[in-house]
């Protein structure tokens, strides 16, 4: 099936680039990198698609819509620009903040470096059992903010978005990592935390059985069978949800 | 009374066998993920045999089900009259070159049976009927477009699945039109703004969808969709697969008041025996001769054998009456069993395809922890999708049913003293 170009910018910006902010939390180098005494801001905006500001400060990082308080801004003309860069084949210029050239190339590409180290790893590095842990969570970020953003954006998307009745759905690694995804009226909100109560829950039994998932080598209709994913509450926003699913994989292939 | 809790041990060992050899290991309504078996852990995944109402597992449970196979159950489980008539059959023969004359003789049957029947068209499955009946549809009136209406299940093929289904293309699905129930407006302007390209609007009797409470639709609204068929030239299909026979046995079109053109049976037309049929009126006779529709099994004699033994056995035992009946007994036995204890148990569609949901919560946690204590004690339910009744359900089972019910409902109610107190 088709995918387009600016739903996988808004899956870059948020799902990829917003997992910036659990990098920081969750890998040391990565803290260290960007330890700033001040904050430094960067600004990327796609023409017609996401716009959205990561701010670092004191090892940690934070994204926010919109790209007014930025120290620096990358601007794309065109989403698939912009794809490009977060694939590592093309390039951007800042459009103003020429002073903080020096973090761009020494800060933040090295830092996107690390996340892409855990999100393309190889067999060898998740043989270390604190990169598997760390690699699978922040794949799970990718994976739920991913959702929503195809619910928004993407044209079948939309169309399994609209059957979801409204509510909260808490998706899980049990003992382990959740986010909580909104839904109303259609749209389709992540929030990476969980949430206090739900409508309806899928929840993988443990770390192994949902990095196996998320590298499609188990079935996930088998695991239900088999107990290793549970689902609860009201299905029929899981199943809608599962739609969505089988549409991350084809955007993060 | 305390109801022993089941083990289900074999049933797990055997779904791991399966996983190794069939995608899935259970695939389809019959998986622990369709079937929604919340949790797993309660549930029985392998029949080792079924009589009457009754299924017994794997590891030698026994349930009392009303899920009925998802509707081929109609009389109950091995039918003697069913059986006898299929094992004379067998002896005579079943898949040959030439149809045996029971196919015939089973066209007759369902015609004389069957309202709206001039004829009959035999295949496998629902959804071998309801793909045939829309291609007559476009045969006949060499037009594209297909009305259906929210919540519909009208089989497997990529046309009636939906656009982000795995292995469905937007060309598959291009032609349909979803429009929602009871809004003759809405529908007639549609029909309008597509002026000779709707081929045929097929629908359910009445919305038995899964996730929600069935509805009957408000009166006069089949009537006056007859009326805008037949003035726009486009074939009304009814899709019987689902309540047909359990309303009525002339078709649940004539249960509704109205005749459609084409209608399509399935579950309940052999007790089991694997076969479907697709009933119409007689201009359409030519367009479904004309399609290249056939299968291997498609005209293999035993099932007609059974089909024909089933009718009649219907018949004789007035199965809509009997089975209004048994279903408003058990379900008012049910919700008073819910009361006791302050749980809302909501009832709705046909008594003879009761939907169960627990009312207390917006998002089914109780329902289908009811559901799952009701399964676990051998009562064999579903949380999100209709039950059937079958012929061989006794008053005895209903009230044993109502008992468990009961005590399941006390432990929903142990389990949250939030909510019931």
């Amino acid at each position: 099936m088709m995918t387009d170009a600016k739903t996988l910018a808004y899956i870059n910006m948020y799902a990829v680039l917003g997992t910036l902010e659990n990098l920081c939390e969750l890998d040391k180098e990565a803290s260290e990198l960007v330890k700033t005494k001040k904050p430094v801001s960067i600004g990327l905006e796609v023409k017609g698609g996401p716009s959205a500001t990561l701010t670092f400060l004191n090892g940690r990082c934070r994204m926010e819509q919109g790209t007014a308080d930025c120290d620096f801004l990358l601007p794309f003309s065109t989403p698939e620009k912009f794809n490009a860069m977060v694939d590592g084949t093309g390039s951007a210029l800042p459009s103003k903040g020429f002073s903080k050239v020096f973090f761009l190339l020494k800060k933040f590409i090295p830092l996107t470096d690390i996340l892409s180290k855990y999100l393309r790893p190889t067999e060898e590095d998740l043989k270390d059992d604190k990169f598997f842990e760390i690699s699978t969570k922040l794949m799970f970020y990718v994976i739920t903010v991913a959702l929503s953003q195809i619910g928004n954006n993407d044209e079948i998307g939309k169309f399994s978005a609209s059957l979801i009745p409204d509510g909260i759905i808490d998706v899980s690694i049990k003992d382990c990592v959740s986010a909580t995804i909104q839904v109303k009226d259609s749209h389709m909100i992540t929030i990476k935390e969980k949430p206090e109560a739900f409508r309806s829950q899928m929840q993988f039994c443990d770390i192994r059985t949902a990095r196996a998932l998320f590298d499609g080598k188990i079935n996930a209709i088998a695991s239900i069978g088999e107990g290793k994913v549970e689902m609860h509450g009201l299905i029929n926003m899981i199943d809608n949800v599962n739609r969505i699913l089988d549409r991350v994989a084809l955007y993060l292939a | 009374m305390s109801f022993p809790v089941y083990n289900t041990e074999k049933s797990r060992e055997m779904f791991s066998r399966a996983t190794k050899v069939i995608p899935s290991g259970i695939y389809g309504h019959l998986g622990p993920a369709e079937g929604q078996f919340i949790p797993v852990s309660k549930w029985p995944m392998f029949a080792e045999k079924a009589k009457g109402t009754y299924v017994w597992d794997v590891d030698g449970n026994k349930y009392i089900d009303y899920m009925c196979a998802y509707g081929p159950n109609v009389l109950g489980y091995c039918d003697p009259d069913v059986d006898a008539a299929a094992a004379k059959q067998t002896a005579l023969g079943n898949c040959t070159t030439q149809p045996g004359k029971v196919m015939v003789e089973c066209a007759e049957l369902l015609v004389d049976t069957v309202a709206t029947a001039d004829w009959a068209f035999f295949a496998k499955n629902g959804n071998d009927a309801t793909q045939g009946a829309i291609m007559c549809a476009r045969a006949y009136t060499h037009r594209k477009k297909v009305i259906m209406f929210s919540g519909y299940y009208h089989g497997v093929s990529p046309w009636c699945q939906k656009i982000d289904y795995p292995g469905v293309l937007p060309e598959d699905v291009a032609n349909n039109i979803m429009l929602p129930w009871n809004d003759i407006p809405l529908l007639e302007r549609t029909i309008e703004e597509n002026k000779n390209e709707i081929a045929c609007l097929i629908a359910q009797p009445y919305d038995h969808g899964n996730f929600h409470d069935n509805a009957f639709p408000e009166e006069g609204f089949w009537p006056k969709v007859r009326e805008i068929c037949t003035k726009n030239d486009i074939v009304l299909i009814v899709d019987d697969v689902r309540a047909g026979f359990r309303l009525d046995l002339a078709g649940s079109d004539h249960f509704f008041g109205f005749e459609a053109d084409l209608i399509c049976f399935c579950k309940a037309l052999a007790n089991g025996y694997n076969m479907s049929a697709i009933c119409g009126k007689e201009f359409l006779k030519g367009a479904m001769s004309s399609l290249a529709y056939t299968g291997s099994y498609w005209l293999s004699a035993v099932p007609f054998a059974a089909c024909i033994a089933n009718i009649n056995k219907m018949k004789a035992l007035d199965i809509p009456t009997m089975f209004k009946q048994k279903g408003e007994k058990l379900c008012n036995g049910l919700v008073k069993a819910g009361k006791e204890h302050g749980i809302d148990l909501v009832v709705s569609g046909a008594p003879a395809l009761f939907y169960l949901r627990i009312g207390n919560d917006d998002s089914m946690l109780l329902h289908q922890e009811w559901i799952a204590e009701m399964v676990s004690r051998g009562i064999f339910l579903a949380s999100h999708h209709n039950h059937f009744i079958n012929a061989s359900l006794s008053d005895k089972d209903i009230k044993r049913t109502i008992e468990i019910g009961e005590e399941c409902f006390g432990i929903v109610a142990k389990n949250h003293p939030e909510l019931f107190r």
